[in-house]
């Protein structure tokens, strides 16, 4: 673009469009008829939209308990760090007035839990998460080693606050049939992340592939347990190690946890009735105040989308359209008195 | 070369001894080797470093980088910081490098130039900056002076020499330089070898016109003057050789220290945007603290119960100490608000406009083959905020060449051109040339156009040929006859070769002269006249005649004089012809011609006899000699009989009155700031300024008045000046609204009144006058009264005033100023204006050198303010609006989202986004806007000059300006972060997972960002040429392939810890609810800005837009096209009397003092001369003139 002209001492400087600036080009001019136009159009696009969106959201069917109170007593166990292998149950019953249709998605929702601080984000090993150096701690500190000097894995301080609460959920037929809700735990995780990010190291035995590693000071059992019965799910490819890896975006957040399986009687979703949620309460939040829940909930098109996009898009619409009215106004009162202003 | 410049301690007088090196060695004066260069190859590095490193920017961003290199602190890596940076450096270094490079090649191709110089008896040949003080050196015709030399001698009788001083002053009149009697005799080299007369004289200074000190030779002591010396940058003409005495060389040379230091210019919106930086690190201290204190409490409250999951770092103890680091984490994150690529890319946009001008074919002059050339690149923008222009007069304005335009003889004016239905012709539409070819002496420059003088010539009329005659013989021109019929005369002053070469091509051939006699060819036949006396001329008779008596023995006077003093002498018969000439001298001066009236008177004999004994009498007197001369010639010069008048064009510059009449109207005001010629008295200046400026349409009829100051004494001046705004103010109370006017004079100051004066008003005043008004007491005062005026002439301004006058404008004006000029003496001028430009393609390069843009006519002007000044300034405001915009929105996303990371300076975006933001993403499309855009189509920029406006007034780009576009980056930025977490707080995937994970968050506002802001150019953008759709749409291609590449499997798989987003591109943006969150933010961010615009548009468009629309009507319409009316002329009573004539050269005519053996030789004949013995004796003469060694030893006087 810029050639720098040899001769430009010499002579008489190039006759090109460049240099002389003369290159053809479309002059912008935003004329009034373009731009009211391009406001009802616009108008009409987000009013449009947001409906949808509002429609859609309409029918999704949500469900969230919080059970951070409700099982007081296995939060207060948890409170002290002594009783940490020391198991604690606790059943939270509800009931669904109405049928949630089609696929039922089970989260669970952790409020005040700051995955997203600057230190917790960078502290993971991701060379050691993909299998290739186990032992590759380098940037996972607070969490690079057991006080012993052992190196940790999975390492970081993302990987040792791993929720681990079980959540069971069954289907209350009468006070004394209860059937246990069938859920599928894979699918729950990115395709890149259950099989790119993450790797197990080529061992053919994954607790020998973890020989000189300890696990994190926060976990139970070390990574090669997450689930012993499928070894698909086991080590760092366990899928909810890696949504919890996963790390979100504001200090509340929901995770995917378990879809439904629909079968025999949930092929239609979950139906109404009572349930009830059985959990092993281990992770501990009122340490950092902070709370966890059980979702529940349904999906549209555009996912589970709430009603702000669809409130947003109503708004803009409305107040696009508010003002291409009132700049249609201006435009012709002044256009009354003859300005420059042209239309084309 | 580093030799060059030693500290040494303040000369208090200087010493030098001819031919004795050892001697002066002692003073340890500067050599003759100058030195414009700032470095050395050693020096280079620290130096150029050191030199960056006191730009705040740079600074700036040294200190964040180190900032980035603790680890407790980093927020961001150093290569974000680390790899612009040097970039910066390189390129600000390199590009210093070539340029002082050009100045060691400019310097030693000076340096090197050859002399010859006299050593140890031998004519040696050395390079100049060889040459040393006390050298005696020898010059030839049309050579360079290599230093400031005291002239000894010269192929010239007494020691005289000539010189051009165009170099210095800008002026190509020659001027006499004469040697003291006693060195003059020192013709030989032996005898110079000999000399060793020592010079002791004031030490080195700027003043051009002043030299003082003494020579002591043989015992005895000789006065020096300017007089006496040949200063460096002249010129020696028509001399054939002369030798000189080195007092000052190089540096101590007058030309140098007139050149002054070389001040590093920047442009206002440079300083603008250093305050603006400053006050966004303030701002940035600001947010730092607002979110280390947000730390500090997050970290007490939540932080301490969250360690069981992130304990602290082991260096941080307390919730305090958190914040504070935390604080500068913040300052490295939001320092992106002022991006490194910023002042790169104001660099490059200025280099680019820099190459526009260089480039633009119509400010290429095919004459001189010189294209105009941008020698500095970072002035550019200013170009299009001049408010004032100040200008040199001679070689800028004017050609510095006299045309004898037209006549007026006996009532009858010549000179007009008129076509065949009997109407004035236009210029461009002249017919043929009058045809001189009926006389073999006639010179073939001269043009002429109007045919009938020709005839009226060749008819015999008496009048017209009496015209001619007094033409012919009343100057003090000197014929010089190098071939047979091949006549040069050297004219002191241009007017006179004007008179005179016009006399000769009309059949009346100045041929020669002695101390007594001119020998005049009058239509063929040479006729001698016996010159009885010239009575010189001088500022207050405004007139110089000439007393010859004819070969019929008849003594008649003739005269030739400024109207306003001639008329008033004319016998009372010629009353009616007085009439008609005054009426032709009116019409001439309203043309801006330069004007004298011719007269005649015969005198009888006796009269004569008693007139030249009173003469006598009267310059023989001991006390008042002057005045009793004066009132002698006073006496002979009346009653005398008019004969006609000449009208002498000024030749103008092409296009000077349309760019100035052009200019104007763009509310520029252009300033005169007419040459140093110092022998000319002032009054005189006056006029020819003042006649340049009517010429010029600097000054026109329409104005309501002209003030001329010329008072010599403080207090005359501080009168005149006060009376000029007094009527200024009563002619505005008068005019408009008197009451309101009233209540201002009593509440507000001076200036603001003055301000709102109505009428058009001009300045005229003169050195001396100027000289008073620049004391610091009356500065402020003459200020207020000449921006008042629209026109402003000062006259006989020496170099150091023209700078004072652009410094006192830029001292309180505020105001961005221009300073155009071709010579020496407009450099301090050209150095201390905001911009400078020179004249390029005439012999001085002075100005050229200091200058910032060069070009060669004073009429590319207009293009370089209106065309290309605009459009700059137009583009690097946009640009910079957009570029603050840009960041502000990008950065403040990290502000909101620190509210929802607990503080922690986490970043919104990876930091790939980061570093390749400003660098990739953002940077092409908004620099293509920097260097090409255009609202107006150049042709309408030169069409409505009150575009140019905007610049003037700072409308585009300023403090508020600023704040608006921040306020716009901030409210981008608020919905950039606000709608997406509204959005992601609650949704989740299509499939049913989480959305909102940092990452896709990410992903998110970045891909609307990118989207955002790649809209908001693409508004911004006026004029879409291919290059910018390619970078435009390039830009956002290239955005979204990064992207993919960077989220690819193959790089996680090299590099797994630094490639984390692995998957995260095709996962986020494949989901709906994703793309309807962009589309969303892009929409709330774009209309209301689009909406702001249609407002402004409707209810208040600048003139560019209606220029623009008023473009689509034409364009429909296909209307007329409207062209510039012409400025038209008017005649008012007003003397075009002007004459650039010095006194003293009658004098020297009689005593023969500078007639050549030659014409000596003849002086005894007063019958016609014989051109064989003319030829003998000039033969003689230039063999002993060839070979001055020989030809020295003898006597060169008659």
């Amino acid at each position: 673009m810029k050639r720098i002209s040899q001769d430009c001492q010499s002579g008489l400087p190039d006759n090109c469009a460049v240099k002389q600036q003369q290159l053809p080009a479309y002059r912008l001019q935003l004329s009034a008829n373009k731009i009211l136009s391009g406001f009802f159009a616009t108008g009409v696009f987000c009013l449009g939209v947001g409906v949808i969106l509002l429609l859609s959201a309409k029918t999704i069917k949500e469900v969230e308990i919080n059970y951070t109170e409700k099982c007081a007593n296995c939060a207060k166990l948890r409170e002290n760090a002594a009783n940490f292998d020391k198991e604690c149950n606790c059943s939270i019953p509800f009931f669904l007035p109405e049928t949630m249709k089609g696929n039922v998605y089970m989260y669970y929702k952790l409020y005040g839990f700051y995955q997203n601080l600057y230190r917790y984000i960078l502290s993971r090993s991701n060379s050691q998460l993909v299998g290739t150096d186990v032992k590759d701690v380098r940037n996972c500190a607070p969490f690079k080693t057991s006080h012993n000097g052992i190196p940790i894995a999975p390492c970081g301080a993302i990987a040792n606050s791993m929720f681990n609460d079980t959540i069971i959920l069954s289907y209350n037929l009468n006070s004394s049939i209860h059937i246990k809700v069938p859920m599928i735990r894979s699918g729950i995780t990115w395709w890149t992340d259950k099989y790119v990010k993450f790797q197990n190291p080529s061992f053919q035995n994954l607790s020998s592939a973890f020989a000189g590693t300890t696990k994190p000071p926060n976990w139970p059992k070390p990574v090669y347990e997450l689930d012993e019965e499928d070894p698909g799910n086991n080590g760092f490819i366990n899928d909810d190690f890696i949504v919890w890896m996963r790390t979100a975006a504001f200090p509340t957040f929901k995770k995917l946890y378990r879809r439904l399986h629909r079968i025999e009687h949930f092929t239609e979703g979950l139906p109404a009735g009572s349930y009830s949620f059985n959990i092993t309460y281990n992770f501990p939040v009122n340490r950092f105040r902070g709370e966890k829940a059980v979702v529940l909930s349904t999906l549209t098109w555009s996912g589970g989308s709430s009603l702000f996009l669809g409130l947003a898009y109503v708004v803009t619409g409305a107040v696009t359209w508010l003002a291409f009215f009132s700049m249609l106004a201006v435009h012709l009162r002044l256009k009354e008195r003859k300005t420059f202003f042209l239309q084309q | 070369m580093a030799l060059c410049a030693k500290k040494r301690p303040p000369e208090e007088e200087r010493r030098a001894r001819a031919n004795d090196r050892e001697y002066n060695e002692r003073f340890q004066y500067a050599s003759n080797c100058i030195k414009t260069s700032k470095y050395n190859i050693l020096t280079f590095l620290p130096v150029n470093l050191f030199e960056q490193f006191q730009e705040v920017a740079n600074t700036y961003f040294l200190f964040l980088l180190i900032l980035q290199l603790i680890p407790q602190i980093s927020s961001l890596s150093w290569f974000t910081t680390i790899v612009p940076l040097v970039l910066v450096l390189t390129i600000t270094a390199v590009k210093d490098a070539t340029d002082d490079y050009f100045r060691h090649k400019s310097d030693n191709q000076v340096n090197n130039r050859q002399s010859q110089v006299l050593i140890n008896g031998i004519l040696q040949q050395e390079q100049w900056m060889n040459v040393c003080v006390g050298d005696i050196i020898k010059l030839e015709n049309n050579q360079f002076v290599a230093a400031d030399l005291l002239l000894l001698s010269s192929s010239e009788p007494h020691g005289l020499c000539y010189i051009e001083t165009a170099e210095l002053d800008g002026e190509t009149n020659m001027k006499v330089r004469q040697a003291i009697p006693v060195t003059s005799e020192l013709g030989d080299i032996s005898k110079l070898a000999k000399f060793d007369g020592e010079v002791i004289c004031e030490p080195p200074n700027n003043k051009l016109d002043k030299f003082s000190g003494t020579l002591y030779w043989k015992e005895n002591k000789f006065p020096l003057s300017n007089q006496n010396m040949l200063l460096r940058g002249c010129v020696l003409r028509n001399t054939e050789w002369c030798f000189g005495l080195v007092i000052f060389a190089g540096p101590d040379t007058k030309l140098m220290q007139n050149s002054g230091r070389t001040k590093f210019k920047r442009t206002s919106i440079d300083r603008l945007m250093n305050t603006l930086v400053l006050w966004i690190f303030g701002f940035l201290v600001c947010m730092g603290v607002i979110l280390a204190i947000g730390n500090a409490i997050w970290e007490h409250e939540v932080g301490t119960r969250f360690q069981v999951y992130l304990p602290w770092d082991e260096a941080v103890d307390s919730a305090f100490f958190s914040g504070f680091l935390s604080f500068w984490s913040y300052i490295i994150i939001l320092n992106t608000v002022v991006p490194i690529s910023l002042y790169v890319s104001v660099e490059v946009i200025r280099l680019g406009h820099s190459y526009f001008i260089n480039w633009d074919k119509k400010m290429f002059c095919m004459k001189k083959r010189t294209p105009a050339e941008a020698r500095t690149t970072t002035l550019n923008e200013e170009l299009g905020q001049v408010e004032y222009i100040f200008s040199d007069k001679t070689g800028t304005l004017t050609q510095n060449i006299m045309v004898f335009n037209k006549c007026s003889i006996n009532g009858r004016s010549y000179g007009d051109v008129f076509d065949v239905l009997g109407h004035k012709a236009e210029l461009g539409e002249r017919p043929e040339p009058v045809n001189f070819s009926f006389n073999p002496l006639a010179d073939k420059k001269f043009l002429f156009w109007d045919p009938t003088l020709l005839e009226a010539v060749k008819m015999g009329d008496p009048h017209t040929h009496e015209f001619f005659r007094l033409l012919s013989l009343c100057h003090t021109v000197m014929s010089e006859e190098k071939n047979e019929g091949e006549l040069y005369y050297k004219a002191q002053s241009p007017d006179e070769g004007a008179l005179v070469t016009a006399a000769r091509n009309f059949g009346f051939v100045f041929r020669s002269r002695t101390p007594k006699t001119i020998t005049v060819h009058e239509m063929g036949t040479a006729i001698t006249y016996q010159l009885l006396a010239i009575l010189d001329f001088n500022n207050i008779r405004k007139r110089m005649s000439v007393i010859v008596r004819n070969p019929e023995g008849k003594i008649r006077l003739y005269c030739k004089g400024a109207d306003t003093i001639l008329l008033d002498r004319l016998h009372h018969s010629t009353q009616e012809l007085l009439n008609t000439t005054a009426d032709h001298l009116n019409e001439y001066a309203g043309e801006g011609l330069r004007t004298l009236v011719l007269a005649y008177k015969d005198l009888d004999e006796e009269y004569y006899e008693e007139w030249a004994e009173r003469r006598l009498q009267a310059s023989l007197a001991q006390d008042s000699r002057e005045d009793r001369l004066a009132s002698v010639y006073e006496e002979v010069e009346s009653d005398m009989m008019l004969l006609g008048a000449t009208a002498i064009e000024d030749k103008l510059q092409q296009g000077v009155p349309e760019t100035i009449a052009l200019l104007t109207l763009a509310n520029i005001k252009i300033w005169v700031l007419t040459g140093d010629k110092q022998e000319l008295l002032q009054s005189l200046l006056v006029e020819t300024a003042v006649n340049i400026g009517y010429s010029c349409k600097m000054l026109t009829d329409d104005m309501t008045e002209v003030f001329i100051v010329t008072g010599h004494t403080v207090l005359e001046v501080r009168e005149e000046l006060r009376k000029a705004r007094e009527k200024m103010m009563d002619s505005s109370r008068t005019v408009g609204n008197g009451f309101t006017y009233q209540e201002k004079l009593s509440s507000s100051k001076l200036t603001s009144v003055l301000e709102a004066v109505s009428g058009e008003y001009a300045l005229v005043i003169n050195g001396h006058s100027l000289a008073h008004a620049l004391e610091a007491d009356m500065e402020l005062e003459f200020l207020e009264t000449a921006c008042a005026c629209k026109a402003v002439i000062c006259c006989r301004v020496t170099p150091l005033q023209k700078a004072q006058v652009v410094e006192l404008v830029k001292k309180y004006k505020k105001a961005v100023t221009l300073a155009i000029g071709d010579g020496a003496n407009d450099v301090s001028m050209i150095k201390t204006a905001h911009i400078g430009v020179g004249i390029s393609g005439q012999e001085g390069i002075q100005a050229v050198l200091a200058s910032d843009y060069s070009f060669s006519q004073f009429k590319f002007l207009q293009r370089l303010l209106l065309v290309h000044g605009r459009w700059s300034y137009l583009r690097m405001c946009k640009f910079l609006c957009y570029f603050f915009y840009k960041n502000f929105a990008f950065t403040m996303v990290h502000f909101w989202f620190g509210f929802f990371c607990g503080f922690s300076a986490q970043t919104v975006y990876d930091q790939y986004f980061i570093t390749l933001y400003n660098i990739v993403y953002t940077s092409l499309p908004v620099l293509a806007m920097g260097v090409f855009d255009q609202d107006v189509p150049e042709q309408r920029s030169m069409e409505y000059p009150k575009l140019y406006e905007p610049g003037q007034l700072n409308l585009l780009f300023n403090k508020r300006e600023f704040f608006i576009c921040i306020a716009q980056g901030i409210y981008t930025s608020v919905l950039m972060f606000f709608i997406p977490y509204g959005v992601f707080a609650e949704a989740t995937r299509d499939d049913g997972t989480q959305l909102a994970d940092y990452q896709s968050f990410a992903v998110t506002v970045a891909t609307s960002l990118v989207i955002v802001v790649s809209v908001q150019i693409g508004l911004d953008t006026g004029y879409w040429t291919a290059i910018n759709h390619f970078f435009i749409w390039g830009s956002l291609a290239v955005y979204f392939a990064i992207l993919f590449a960077m989220h690819s499997n193959g790089l996680f798989d090299m590099f797994p810890n630094q490639f984390r987003f692995v998957g995260n591109a095709q996962n986020t943006l494949a989901q709906p609810t994703v793309w309807l969150t962009i589309v969303l933010t892009t929409v709330v961010c774009i209309m209301p800005v689009v909406a702001f615009r249609f407002l402004k548009l409707n209810l208040k468009p600048d003139l560019s837009d209606t220029v623009r629309y008023t473009q689509l009507v034409r364009k429909k319409q296909k209307a007329q096209h409207r062209c510039m009316r012409r400025v038209g002329r008017t005649g008012s009573r007003r003397s075009g009397y002007a004459f650039s004539h010095q006194e003293g050269f009658g004098e020297l005519i009689m005593s023969g003092k500078n007639m050549r053996l030659s014409s000596l030789a003849l002086s005894g004949f007063t019958t016609r001369s014989s051109s064989s013995w003319i030829e003998s004796l000039r033969r003689k003469k230039s063999d002993s003139a060839s070979s001055p060694s020989g030809g020295a030893d003898k006597p060169l006087k008659g």
